[in-house]
Parts: C-alpha cells; sequence; structure tokens
C-alpha cells in the first residue's frame, strides 16, 4: 500500500481544471514485481534498469516481463485511455518497459517468444509519429513484435517491409490531411504483390470513410484498438471481415 | 463593406455586413493551383508564386483574408532545420536528424530574416500588399514556440522532457518565442494586417494541459508581445483543456477545430474574445459533400463561432464546391 500512496502524490499535479485525477492500480501482489511495474507506470527509464537486474536474482525473465513490465504498460494503457495519463507519459512508460524487456531477453539469451509481427509507420511528409508511436507500445505490450518504420515513410519502404517480414498485420498513421493520400496508394501495391493483410489507418486526419475507399483498408479510431485488431489479423481474419466488425 | 472592413468589424465588437469567412491557416488546393497557374513547390519556395496561390483565396474561392506561408518550416529553417520538399502534391516537412538535442546551448542566428525563405515569404506579403491594397485582409504565419523548439530538438525527446526534465525545454521555447516574433514584425513590416500562430505541438493530443500552462503559456504571451496587429492563436485537436490559458496570451482571436468546443472557450475565454473555426477539415471538407459542409457551418455557427473557417489547414484536394458552400453559409449570417 505504500507504493498507491506514492502513486497519489504523483497525481497531486492534476488539480487543473477539466484534467481528470486517477490513480494506477495494483499491479502485482508481489512486491518486487510490483517495485518494477510501478517503474514502468511512472515512465523512470533510469530506475528500471537496476531494478530489473536485482530482479533477476530471484524471478525468472518471463515472469518479469509478463507480470511486471507488460502489466505495468496495460496499467498505463488504462490510465491513458481515462485520460489521466497525457503522450508524454505514455512514451516515457513505453521506452522503459522496452529497457526492462530488453534486460529480461539478455537474461533468457533469446528474444521473448512474440505472436506475429506488425509493420507499423507514419505517412511520408508526416513528421509527426505520435499516434505510432502509442500503437508501437500497446502492440509491444501484447506480445507482437513491431517493425517499426518511423515517422515519414515513402510508400515503396512500406511496401519492402511488409515483402520481407510477412506481418499478420500493418498500420499507418497521419495526422496531417496532406500526407493520408499515401494509404490508398500502399494498399494498391500490397495488394499488387499478392499481400491480402489488413491495413489499420488512423491519426488526426483520417477518418473511417476515406480509409474504407480503398481495399485492405480498416479505420483504426483509437491507438487502444490495435492488439484486439492484431490479434483478429492473428487468427487469420481477412480485412473485409475486420472492417464489419471495427468499423461502421 | 469590403473584406478587411468586414474582418475588423468583428474584431472591434460592431456587426458586420455579414459573417466573415477565410481561414488561420492554409486553404491552398490543387484546383486553385490550376486557376491561377502557381504550383507546388515552387509557391513554398518563391515569393510570386506564393503570393499568387495566397490571392486564390480571395480571387478564386472569395475568402475575406488570403495566408501566407502554407507549411510551418520557415522559422525551423532559418534556425537550422533541414527542410525535405513536399514535391507537388506536399507541404514541405522538417528533415530528421534535428540539428539540437536537449543538452545543447541553441544560438539564435543574427540574421535569422535573410535566412532559408523567409526573404520570399516577406517578398509574396509585398506583393499582396500591393496588389490587394486595404480591401482584403493580409494574414502573415507563424509557429508558436512550443512547435519550433519540436523542430529544433526532435518532438518525441521534447514532449518525453515535458515530463522528465521541463526547464531543459526553456532554452529552445525562447527561441521559437523570439523567431516568431521577429518574423511577425518583418511580416507586419512587408504588410501583413494580422498575424496567425499556429502551434500544432502545443495540443493537448500531445502535451498535458498543465506544460501548457506552466511553460509555453508564457512563451506564447511573450512571442505575441509587442504586435500590434490582431493576432489569432491556432491550436489543432480538442483544446478544451488549455483554452482558457491560449486566451489569456494575448491572441485576440482563437481559432479551434470543431472537435473543442466554441461555447466552453466562450465561458473560459470570457466576452471579449473573437472565435474563428467551423467544419473539419479533413472528416467533413475534404471527404463530403456541399449538404455536409453547409450543416457542419451552421452547427459550428450555433457553438458559439463568429467568423467561419475551416477547422485547420485546408488539404490540397478539397474539392472547390466545399469550400464555396462554407463560404455560402458565412454570407447567409
Amino acid at each position: 500500500m505504500k507504493i498507491l500512496s506514492d502513486f497519489s502524490n504523483i497525481f497531486k499535479r492534476y488539480d487543473i481544471d477539466l484534467e481528470k485525477v486517477g490513480q494506477a492500480k495494483q499491479i502485482s501482489k508481489d512486491p518486487i514485481l510490483q517495485s518494477i511495474a510501478k517503474f514502468v507506470v511512472e515512465g523512470d527509464e533510469d530506475g528500471i534498469s537496476p531494478a530489473v537486474d536485482e530482479a533477476l536474482k530471484t524471478k525468472t525473465p518471463l515472469d518479469i516481463i509478463n507480470d511486471a513490465l507488460i502489466a505495468g504498460m496495460n496499467e498505463v494503457s488504462r490510465l491513458w485511455e481515462e485520460g489521466v495519463y497525457f503522450l508524454p507519459q505514455v512514451i516515457l512508460s513505453s521506452d522503459a518497459m522496452n529497457i526492462g524487456i530488453a534486460k529480461c531477453e539478455k537474461a533468457m539469451g533469446k528474444s521473448m517468444e512474440r505472436k506475429g509481427k506488425v509493420v507499423t509507420h507514419t505517412a511520408e511528409g508526416d513528421i509527426h509519429d505520435i499516434g505510432q508511436v502509442i500503437v508501437n507500445a500497446l502492440l509491444n505490450a501484447n506480445g507482437f513484435e513491431v517493425i517499426n518504420l518511423g515517422a515519414d515513410v515513402p510508400v515503396d519502404k512500406v511496401v519492402a517491409a511488409c515483402k520481407e517480414h510477412r506481418p499478420v498485420m500493418v498500420t499507418g498513421t497521419a495526422l496531417m490531411t496532406t500526407t493520408m493520400t499515401a494509404f490508398p496508394k500502399i494498399a494498391h501495391q500490397l495488394k499488387a504483390v499478392g499481400l491480402d493483410i489488413p491495413f489499420i489507418c488512423g491519426g488526426g486526419a483520417v477518418c473511417e470513410e476515406y480509409v474504407t475507399s480503398f481495399d485492405l483498408g480498416v479505420y483504426g479510431k483509437e491507438a487502444s484498438q490495435a492488439p484486439g485488431m492484431a490479434e483478429d489479423a492473428l487468427t487469420g481474419e481477412k480485412w473485409s471481415a475486420m472492417r464489419g466488425k471495427w468499423n461502421g | 463593406m469590403n473584406a478587411k472592413e468586414r474582418v475588423m468589424a468583428v474584431l472591434n465588437h460592431q456587426k458586420p455586413d455579414r459573417m466573415p469567412c477565410f481561414c488561420a491557416n492554409s486553404t491552398v488546393t490543387y484546383e486553385q493551383m490550376e486557376k491561377v497557374q502557381a504550383f507546388w513547390p515552387s509557391g513554398h519556395e518563391k515569393g510570386e508564386d506564393m503570393a499568387k496561390q495566397a490571392l486564390a483565396a480571395y480571387t478564386v474561392v472569395g475568402f475575406d483574408a488570403v495566408r501566407v506561408p502554407f507549411c510551418q518550416t520557415f522559422e525551423a529553417e532559418a534556425l537550422g532545420c533541414g527542410v525535405k520538399s513536399g514535391g507537388t502534391e506536399g507541404i514541405p516537412g522538417i528533415a530528421h536528424p534535428s540539428p539540437y538535442t536537449l543538452n545543447d546551448t541553441p544560438v539564435f542566428p543574427n540574421d535569422f530574416l535573410s535566412r532559408g525563405r523567409i526573404p520570399e515569404l516577406l517578398k509574396a506579403v509585398r506583393i499582396l500588399k500591393k496588389e490587394l491594397k486595404d480591401e482584403v485582409l493580409i494574414i502573415g504565419g507563424i509557429i508558436g514556440p512550443f512547435t519550433i523548439a519540436g523542430a529544433l530538438v526532435d518532438t518525441v525527446p521534447l514532449l518525453k522532457a515535458s515530463f522528465k526534465t521541463p526547464e531543459k525545454m526553456r532554452p529552445f521555447l525562447e527561441m521559437g518565442q523570439k523567431a516568431g516574433n521577429m518574423l511577425a514584425k518583418a511580416l507586419i513590416e512587408a504588410g501583413a494586417d494580422m498575424i496567425s500562430c499556429e502551434d500544432m505541438t502545443a495540443s493537448p493530443d500531445l502535451i498535458a494541459p498543465k506544460t501548457y500552462r506552466d511553460y509555453e503559456m508564457d512563451y506564447q504571451t511573450a512571442q505575441f508581445e509587442g504586435i500590434r496587429v490582431p493576432k489569432i492563436l491556432h491550436i489543432c485537436g480538442n483544446v478544451d483543456g488549455i483554452v482558457a490559458w491560449m486566451g489569456q496570451t494575448g491572441a485576440e482571436i482563437l481559432s479551434l477545430e470543431p472537435k473543442a468546443s466554441a461555447q466552453l472557450a466562450r465561458e473560459k475565454c470570457g466576452p471579449d474574445i473573437i472565435l474563428m473555426g467551423g467544419v473539419d477539415t479533413a472528416t467533413t471538407l475534404f471527404m463530403k459533400d456541399v449538404a455536409t459542409v453547409k450543416a457542419g457551418s451552421e452547427e459550428s455557427i450555433a457553438d458559439g463561432i463568429q467568423m467561419l473557417a475551416p477547422g485547420c489547414a485546408v488539404a490540397p484536394g478539397t474539392p472547390m464546391e466545399n469550400l464555396l458552400a462554407m463560404l455560402e453559409v458565412a454570407k447567409a449570417h
């Protein structure tokens, strides 16, 4: 309970009008795992490394990954969806989680097993890879291997990455109306090379009518939908079926 | 009433002959480029073509104001960022890597106003002034401190710093403040009647409202200081959480996307602030039809918008008839 009272100190700052007050839940009953999860929730990139080293003396890397690092990130995702956390906190937490996962993977001598690959990118010309950062974090936290192409990615590079990695799905983010016109071009090229995978498009400038106007396109309204969509794609669900399920 | 008088009437809290209609951001479209025979990328680079494309907002569409520039890279480029051309279809963007890290001490260039494409931008304003005299409002665009800082050190590190080491943001916010302020004064000197500040990265979609209150608000206020023409502050997305502070920066006009509540902005900012905005540029203006644009425009006016405008920069593929539909609604009010 000591840790929870520490969180309340963090949230003292959220006294601002229109900002929601919230509190992180306890993530693990195990005090060691809970302390690791707390570093993720607080986005403490510096503190997490020594804490994971210490925990590895008594816990298995897989337990730390699943019950502390990923569990902590899921809690961050919840706080973000509820409007308690803002984007910078999600980024910090995701970085902390990744540092922890890298430590555990090193201890295991291999990468953690991933469910499947997802290629993510932000449209060419768009320098705001912000939505994508969250998508990456959530996919990562849900056990997918993220092939992160970053921001301002040309059409050809997206198609080439899909050819190389054979992901279960690919995502595209655009915050500017001027850049989302790359999406139908990508979809067209993917189809042309026989990659009939769902192409999830989202971001500030993107809307459902636009995305569902071309084949493969599935509109992603919220970043938080990405893991669920990836799970569907993993089971082999086609883009047309996913569109029926996730879009109106 | 001519176009400029119409806008000034609203600013002076007088009744205009009809509601003004123009945009705080770029309104250039491919159709307009064809009409005036000036194209991208030259419209981002050469004063003559920039002026031609800006004029189209008045001569082709019929808006009450014209605006330059059409992208968000002028200050950043002059401060040392690389710029990537958007080709014939898109707008220029900031190239990676960024010139600074948060641990650097940035240096403000003495010759700021003669760097990059700023001389061409100022030339465009002088051409516009010569063409339009005092009949149509000329808007000069600047970029807000937080967005410029994001270009200087890259957005993601800046966002992380906003929670971890916020004091490290200050030298970069100061650079952004100074750059926008200097550019604004030069734009006015060249003939601009109004300054529009776009501060995309300060949106609550990206930063916490408290970061706006504790850091950006002061720099934005300082950026507006000494600017003697009316100022528009435009921040993208749902700004409900920061709109009260936006109203305290010295901006006479707030430009809102329909995601933000005009009614709330009125409550928070009081009776003097002028609210502009209207329909969503992506979901409505670009994608939908005349009827939807009209309905969206009416909705915004009912919500308290006083000057009808696209909610953000117009997508260049936006059909002309949708822009005209918006103008038609303004004419009926």
